[in-house]
């Protein structure tokens, strides 16, 4: 029952990011029918501009930034990475996309991945960094853990979850009830219609590349104080993201299921016991779920055949 | 022996006829390159070693890009796979040869599983499930410290070659792998892959077994890669799972898309390039304190977004394809069968497609298929062709092939080529195998194929060395009917020949389908031009919301009350 609790516990909080990285992924394909590559890396960078206005280049601590300079930071930081997104869709991926050229936009998004992630690790050169956290999470509970039928939750964790959850809301939202959410639905039904109609298309798939990347690398700021931050933490989450939205069809609402699905399973496999003997294990967290979700995705391509005509 | 002195004859004179000013420059490359460690000190040696492998790797990957036209991220991940099989076998005193064939092997098996599960993707789901391979391959060496050593990865003894015999076994298995590219891309194997990248559907329709050509391309990479990948690993002493990252595989990517991926020397020179850029990256990150990976992964990252944003084929284009002339045509099967189906059904949903719908197309008889729009004409194609199962009924008769109703040519191959590709499944000696050895039944058959796909475009009226997206719209029509001619099937659906043409194009379509009637072809022709029907059917099928309504001569029909009903009087045959 503990270690149900724990994975339970643990597993939503990491299992939402992933969700809401997948819908990023999940939108920006219906969209354009393209696969973000660079995604991670625009997350990675929110979360290092947000680090960088709030405590500048030197050392920090998790209490150090109090919540008004937080909060301008922040800001700072999802307007950067909705500008790099919006941006990088204008220039690295819609010429090719409007090309048709699958390689091109692959080898477009893959090689501002690779840019991007080496511009970071020369910025932040620190092997990992601790992302202050505004808010008093050390006062909740026994020092920020609630102790639970013998399993050991963190506050922090159970916000993060919440958080997620609201934010895929208005994600929600936005698409569904918003003028503007029905015209980017236009756009997924139809491309080639919506630009006949007159809907200004570039403009709107811009804006939702731009709306995405901030959601997901808010997702991720949240998330950040929680462990030891660096480049590859947000290619976890990218990662992870992309295995949710792929096993989906890239289909927002499913990809966020399956988000939550990984998480946990991930959470299962490192604590997940049987008898006193440990199943998996840490060392098995990374691999277990990918492999899981590839064996999901073979099978359902058996599925897949484009139509004839 | 006089057997083989022929063969190895009948191959010089192929390879003579095939010979280009390029090739010459290409052996002399290869040869000037051969001299290398008369020059340079065993260290620079053994980077330009790695180098080769790192080639070699990628002019597999080159076969699946540029060939395939598939995103195909996971080939760092094949190499790794190559060398931790090959390093695990050295530390048991395997010797150097076996554990290279045991890496390719083991290369060429995880190649192949990645195209069986999911060659059937789209493009863009393949690029990112094949990404998510790189990825798992890279965390689980990581993360599976028994098998390859922890962080410090598996040590490998150094008994063996030096790096100069290194340097020579890299040059050679890249001049192996760019031959083996040749002589896949040139091929039956290579045309049909060819064919899917640029139209999947018109290739399916031609009887292209897609998935499994892919799927054979993924693994013949795999072997390539798992091959370097062993061999390389001996060379830097250690399989260190650091060095297997996604970064390997984007590395690949990049190098093929340099250098030119529809070319066999495209990845070695992308490699070569890569490598002069480094040095040069190298001198000006050493002043900005920045360490050599790091400027290597930007200067890759840059000159890959310099050659897609150029819209560049990179470094070396594919040079004019020239075929050797001469052979005998094959005999084609004169036992011509026709086609019986028997009260075939299909529902989607609530709507009844195709209801009760009983045919027979004889062999030298043009069928017409007519019926106002939605009445399920092409519902019932393609239940003829397969391409959708029935509901109920049954189907007799031969094999089927169909022309499709938008364009179904392959803009950059050749209609030569695409006669070749349609007669590729009649063909006994152009396996994968047999294709990459070329042997001399390969090509014998080869040759007498080409007579053949030759005799078919002058019978057709059709050039063979334009690519068949500058035509003229009119004759890639005819070419789709000629490709549908040529795969010999005794049945052919022939889906609205004449939509869309001027009068003249209509009219030489018809003269060659009626023409196609004299050689005892069974036809069924999907036609909205009346006209058309009348002077070329000799039986017409009437199709109303899903069932047969009218069928017999086309005097008989275009009497019928209930066809002039179904057509609201608008046409009189």
């Amino acid at each position: 029952m503990a270690v149900v609790l724990q994975i339970l516990a643990s597993g939503f909080a990491a299992g939402a990011v992933y969700g809401l990285v997948a819908v990023g992924y999940a939108v920006v394909f219906r969209l354009t029918g393209v696969v973000h590559f660079a995604f991670a890396e625009l997350i990675a960078l929110g979360v290092f501009v947000t680090l960088y206005a709030a405590a500048g280049s030197g050392p920090v601590s998790q209490t150090s930034v109090g919540g008004v300079r937080f909060l301008l930071a922040l800001v700072v930081g999802l307007v950067v990475t909705a500008a790099a997104s919006a941006g990088s869709y204008l220039l690295a991926i819609e010429p090719y996309r409007a090309r048709g050229s699958v390689i091109g936009w692959v080898g477009a998004s893959l090689a501002v991945a690779f840019a991007l992630r080496t511009l970071l690790q020369v910025s932040f050169s620190r092997e990992t960094y601790v992302f202050p956290d505004p808010l008093p999470f050390d006062r909740v509970g026994a020092a920020g853990f609630w102790h639970v039928g013998g399993a050991t939750i963190q506050a922090r964790s159970l916000f993060v979850a919440a958080a997620a959850f609201v934010l895929a809301g208005i994600a929600t939202y936005l698409l569904r009830a918003t003028r503007h959410g029905r015209a980017l639905e236009a756009i997924a039904q139809d491309y080639d219609a919506a630009v006949v109609s007159g809907l200004p298309v570039t403009l709107l798939v811009a804006a939702a590349f731009a709306v995405s990347g901030a959601i997901a690398a808010l997702a991720a700021v949240l998330a950040a104080p929680s462990a030891a931050f660096d480049v590859d933490a947000a290619a976890a989450y990218g990662l992870y993201g992309l295995l949710a939205a792929a096993v989906t069809w890239f289909d927002p609402r499913r990809a966020f299921a399956a988000g939550i699905a990984v998480g946990l399973l991930q959470a299962a496999v490192t604590s997940a016991r049987w008898g006193g003997v440990q199943l998996g294990g840490p060392a098995y967290r990374d691999v277990v779920p990918l492999l899981a979700g590839l064996a999901v995705l073979a099978w359902r391509s058996r599925s897949v055949r484009e139509a004839v005509e | 022996m006089t057997a083989t002195a022929a063969a190895l004859a009948g191959a010089a004179r192929d390879a003579r006829s095939a010979w280009r000013p390029r090739s010459t420059i290409a052996v002399a490359a290869f040869v000037v390159a051969a001299f290398a460690p008369l020059v340079f000190g065993s260290s620079r040696i053994a980077d330009l070693a790695g180098g080769l492998y790192l080639a070699a790797a990628a002019v597999g990957l080159a076969l699946v890009v540029g060939i395939g036209g598939l995103p195909f991220l996971a080939q760092g991940g094949l190499m790794a796979t190559g060398a931790i099989v090959s390093a695990r076998l050295l530390q048991h005193g395997v010797p150097l040869g076996a554990a290279a064939v045991c890496g390719g092997v083991a290369g060429c098996a995880a190649g192949g599983a990645i195209g069986v599960c999911f060659a059937r993707l789209p493009r863009p789901a393949f690029a990112a499930a094949t990404w998510i391979v790189a990825w798992t391959f890279a965390l689980g060496l990581q993360s599976l410290t028994w098998l390859v050593g922890g962080a410090e990865g598996l040590v490998v003894s150094a008994r063996g070659p030096t790096p100069a015999q290194h340097y020579e076994l890299a040059l050679g298995l890249t001049a192996l792998a760019a031959l083996g590219f040749l002589a896949l891309a040139r091929a039956p194997f290579g045309l049909a892959l060819a064919a899917a990248r640029e139209r999947e559907p018109a290739a399916r329709a031609l009887g292209v077994p897609v998935e499994r050509l892919r799927a054979q391309a993924t693994a013949a990479a795999g072997a390539a890669a798992g091959v370097a990948g062993a061999l390389a690993v001996h060379l830097a002493a250690v399989a260190d799972p650091a060095s297997f990252g996604p970064y390997l595989s984007f590395r690949l990517f990049v190098v093929v898309l340099l250098g030119g991926a529809l070319t066999p020397l495209g990845a070695p020179l992308g490699v070569l390039v890569l490598g002069v850029l480094s040095l040069a990256a190298d001198a000006i990150g050493s002043l900005e304190n920045v360490s050599a990976a790091r400027s290597h992964t930007l200067l890759a990252s840059v000159l890959l977004l310099a050659v897609v944003s150029l819209g560049w084929d990179g470094i070396l284009r594919p040079a004019k394809r020239r075929r050797a002339a001469g052979g005998e045509p094959p005999l084609r099967d004169a036992h011509r069968r026709g086609l019986r189906a028997h009260a075939l059904s299909k529902r989607f949903g609530a709507i009844e497609a195709a209801d009760d719908v009983s045919l027979s197309l004889e062999p030298g008889t043009i069928t017409a298929l007519v019926g106002p729009n939605g009445s399920g004409k092409s519902t019932v194609l393609r239940l003829l062709a397969g391409v959708v199962p029935a509901d109920g009924g049954s189907i007799d008769g031969g094999a089927v092939v169909r022309t499709l109703q938008s364009s179904g040519i392959f803009p950059s191959l050749t209609p030569l080529e695409h006669v070749l590709v349609a007669s590729r499944e009649r063909r006994r000696a152009s396996g994968f195998f047999r294709s990459l050895l070329s042997t001399p039944r390969n090509r014998t058959e080869d040759a007498a194929f080409g007579a053949e796909a030759r005799s078919v475009l002058r019978r057709f009226g059709l050039p063979e060395d334009v690519p068949a997206g500058e035509l003229p719209v009119g004759s890639q029509r005819v070419l789709m009917l000629a490709s549908a001619y040529a795969t010999a099937a005794p049945v052919l659906l022939v889906d609205e020949p004449t939509a869309g043409a001027a009068p003249a194009d209509a009219a030489r379509m018809a003269e060659l389908i009626v023409s196609l009637r004299t050689e005892g072809q069974a036809l069924l022709v999907v036609e909205h031009n009346l006209g058309v029907v009348r002077r070329i059917a000799d039986r017409i099928v009437v199709l109303d919301a899903g069932r047969v309504i009218a069928d017999g001569p086309p005097d008989e029909v275009a009497g019928d009350d209930r066809v002039r009903a179904a057509f609201l009087g608008r046409h009189h045959f």
